[in-house]
């Protein structure tokens, strides 16, 4: 019961047609959000009517739009928070991970190091924020938002269960890709703007790196999309429950899709772009203090969105395994996706932890020559099974 | 004409295989770390086990030390001085200071004391805000745990030992080497009888002198000589030196 039907307003949200408005099935986080603003704002009118008795401002908190878009700034904070912990946790895992590869022990700074990740966000924000005075502002300004912007936006579109979402939509990978590959052109024009050699260097490395592991990752996307019948998130889910988990008939896409995803996320045997011993910090050079942070955060979100995806196309998603009854499932399906993502980015850090960086030409010949025909053999592999009937 | 490299290194499908190489040597290091924790000491909270004879600061059992001043001049940095301080009776004795900012913690002096009052311990936090705290006074010198463990014995095999049939190891090797007076250039100072630290010399009246008087030579004591070389150094005439009784 909240504190409005004890104030005893009428309630606007039945006379909506669906069960779960605005969302067509169950959606908790909408949920929480919703009933978290009928408990906080509902505190808010009730003072304000015990103040002013029988004012219109009250009413209107309290009235069915007002509290649906409550809800839903509430349901975008709450799925940020998620994600956001999510990929502090990555950071300590791989801080953590990478001290046991090299028989150390990593951070320690406050429960058992994650809090390392709040003492560098003070630090960056301590930091002062230059500006070079030759940077062309406009593009030195608006890609950085842009970068973090689509990588936030990627990490958050991707849905942690079918009950934890932002929309459910029928070209989901499709989306996704969609917005994951708008980086390399922001990250491009960053570097040019930035006036600098290494950032340009740095830009144009991005640039071509990830444009050429684009086609790779969309190919074995669509070899998925074949062999589950859909491009949305929840169906391929469901489709592999159904069945088996694409990893075991598609091993090949799963190898070609990890190392493409390796390189979109710019993580070490690809940092071509930020390749410190060579050019600075790559085309991130001329970003100083927070700035430079939030760039960091965002190539961890696109880290945490590709391992997400490699746990949504061929670890079975938020179901534990495809035998395991349909009871056990449905016991928290997020912490199953976020650890099968966290499981991901372990192999990632491992990754990380054994190879040296690669040359350029070498990354574009493995880009072009080894994964694109490797990712149409793939493609040709589910082509194979879907027409003959396996799947 | 130069070589290429993919003359010297050919492309080759199989070898692109060996990046699993790598990927296999680590995660073998990662299961050994997960499961027996890092190498890496937690420096201040935890510290590594020390072994007695660890070679840290010096320490001086004081009521051992004979204050022959050996340790000041086998030290290779020269930091150890030889000071006048109180005994527990009171009477003033030359005792060691040490300077440890300048010390290199190599144990020579413990390694060469004739007494083993001077040690090794294990004992190595000695920062210090000003300079002169680090010079470390012979009472300050005393390390209260000291066991037999921490004296540095130097112990030596001579080629000439084993030669002479004699192959045990010196626990000293200026145990058996002793002073020896050049009779005729003595002046019967007794100087040597006042510097010696165990009181390993009397003055014994041997002969005449060239005015036909009774001279005075010193007589070693070779039980109780130290073979600390006080009277060599001290000697206005340097008719005393060391023979090595190899």
């Amino acid at each position: 019961m909240a504190l409005k039907d004890w104030i005893n307003y009428a309630d606007y949200s039945d006379l909506q047609n669906f069960a779960y408005y605005p969302y067509e099935t169950h959606n908790i986080v909408y949920e929480i959000g919703y009933n978290l603003y009928q408990v906080l704002g509902g505190l808010i009118a009730w003072i304000i009517d015990v103040l002013f008795p029988n004012n219109g401002l009250s009413t209107w908190l309290m009235s069915g739009p007002v509290v649906n878009l409550f809800a839903i700034v509430n349901l975008a904070l709450i799925i940020f928070l998620v994600i956001f912990t999510g990929v502090l946790v990555s950071l300590w895992q791989e801080r953590k991970t990478l001290g046991r590869f090299m028989d150390r022990r990593g951070t320690q700074i406050g429960m058992k190091g994650f809090l390392q990740c709040v003492a560098d966000g003070f630090k960056t924000f301590m930091k002062e924020n230059t500006t070079p005075k030759k940077v062309d502002k406009m593009g030195y300004t608006w890609t950085l938002s842009l970068v973090i912007g689509t990588s936030v936006l990627v990490a958050c579109m991707l849905p942690l269960s079918d009950r934890f979402y932002i929309v459910d939509y029928d070209a989901g990978f499709l989306i996704v890709m969609a917005i994951y590959a708008l980086a390399p052109l922001f990250i491009l024009v960053s570097g040019w703007a930035q006036n600098n050699k290494y950032t340009l260097i740095g830009g144009m490395r991005a640039a071509q790196s990830m444009i050429s592991y684009e086609i790779p990752m969309l190919i074995t996307v669509c070899a998925v999309a074949i062999l589950a019948g859909t491009f949305n998130i929840g169906g391929v889910v469901a489709a592999q429950n159904e069945t088996m988990w694409y990893v075991i008939p598609m091993a090949l896409g799963f190898i070609v899709f990890f190392t493409a995803s390796c390189a979109e996320a710019e993580r070490t045997p690809f940092d071509l772009a930020e390749s410190e011993s060579e050019l600075v910090e790559g085309w991130q050079t001329e970003y100083a203090g927070m700035k430079w942070g939030l760039i960091m955060l965002g190539d961890y979100l696109r880290g945490f969105a590709s391992c997400a995806m490699v746990s949504l196309l061929f670890l079975g998603g938020w179901n534990i395994a495809p035998f395991v009854s349909a009871e056990a499932n449905a016991f928290l399906p997020e912490l199953v996706q976020l650890l099968k993502g966290w499981f991901v980015f372990f192999l990632m850090i491992w990754v990380r932890a054994s190879l040296p960086r690669v040359r350029i030409d070498q990354i574009l010949n493995l880009g072009w020559k080894v994964l694109t025909p490797l990712a149409i053999i793939n493609l040709g592999i589910a082509v194979v099974l879907k027409t003959g009937g396996f799947f | 004409m130069a070589m290429k490299y993919l003359d010297k290194y050919p492309r080759s499908t199989a070898k692109t295989l060996w990046v699993l190489k790598p990927l296999w040597s680590t995660i073998k290091l990662f299961s050994k770390t997960v499961v027996r924790r890092p190498v890496t000491i937690q420096y201040p909270y935890e510290k590594e086990w020390l072994p007695d004879n660890y070679r840290g600061r010096p320490g001086l059992r004081f009521d051992m030390c004979v204050g022959c001043g050996v340790c000041a001049r086998a030290c290779p940095t020269g930091c150890i001085k030889m000071i006048e301080v109180p005994d527990d009776d009171g009477k003033m004795v030359m005792r060691p200071e040490i300077f440890l900012g300048r010390c290199a913690f190599c144990g020579y002096c413990a390694e060469f004391c004739p007494t083993n009052a001077m040690t090794v311990t294990p004992e190595y936090e000695l920062a210090e805000f000003y300079k002169k705290n680090l010079f470390w006074g012979p009472r300050r010198l005393n390390f209260e745990d000291t066991t037999p463990e921490m004296e540095v014995h130097y112990e030596v095999t001579l080629q000439s030992d084993i030669d002479a049939g004699n192959p045990e190891r010196r626990v000293h090797v200026f145990d058996v080497d002793n002073p020896v007076v050049k009779e005729d250039a003595c002046i019967g100072c007794r100087k040597c009888e006042k510097v010696c630290p165990v009181g390993a010399v009397t003055m014994i009246e041997k002969g005449l002198n060239e005015r036909g008087k009774p001279k005075l030579v010193p007589v070693f004591d070779h039980d109780k000589c130290i073979c600390c070389e006080q009277c060599v150094i001290d000697c206005p005439k340097s008719c005393i030196h060391i023979e090595e009784a190899l």
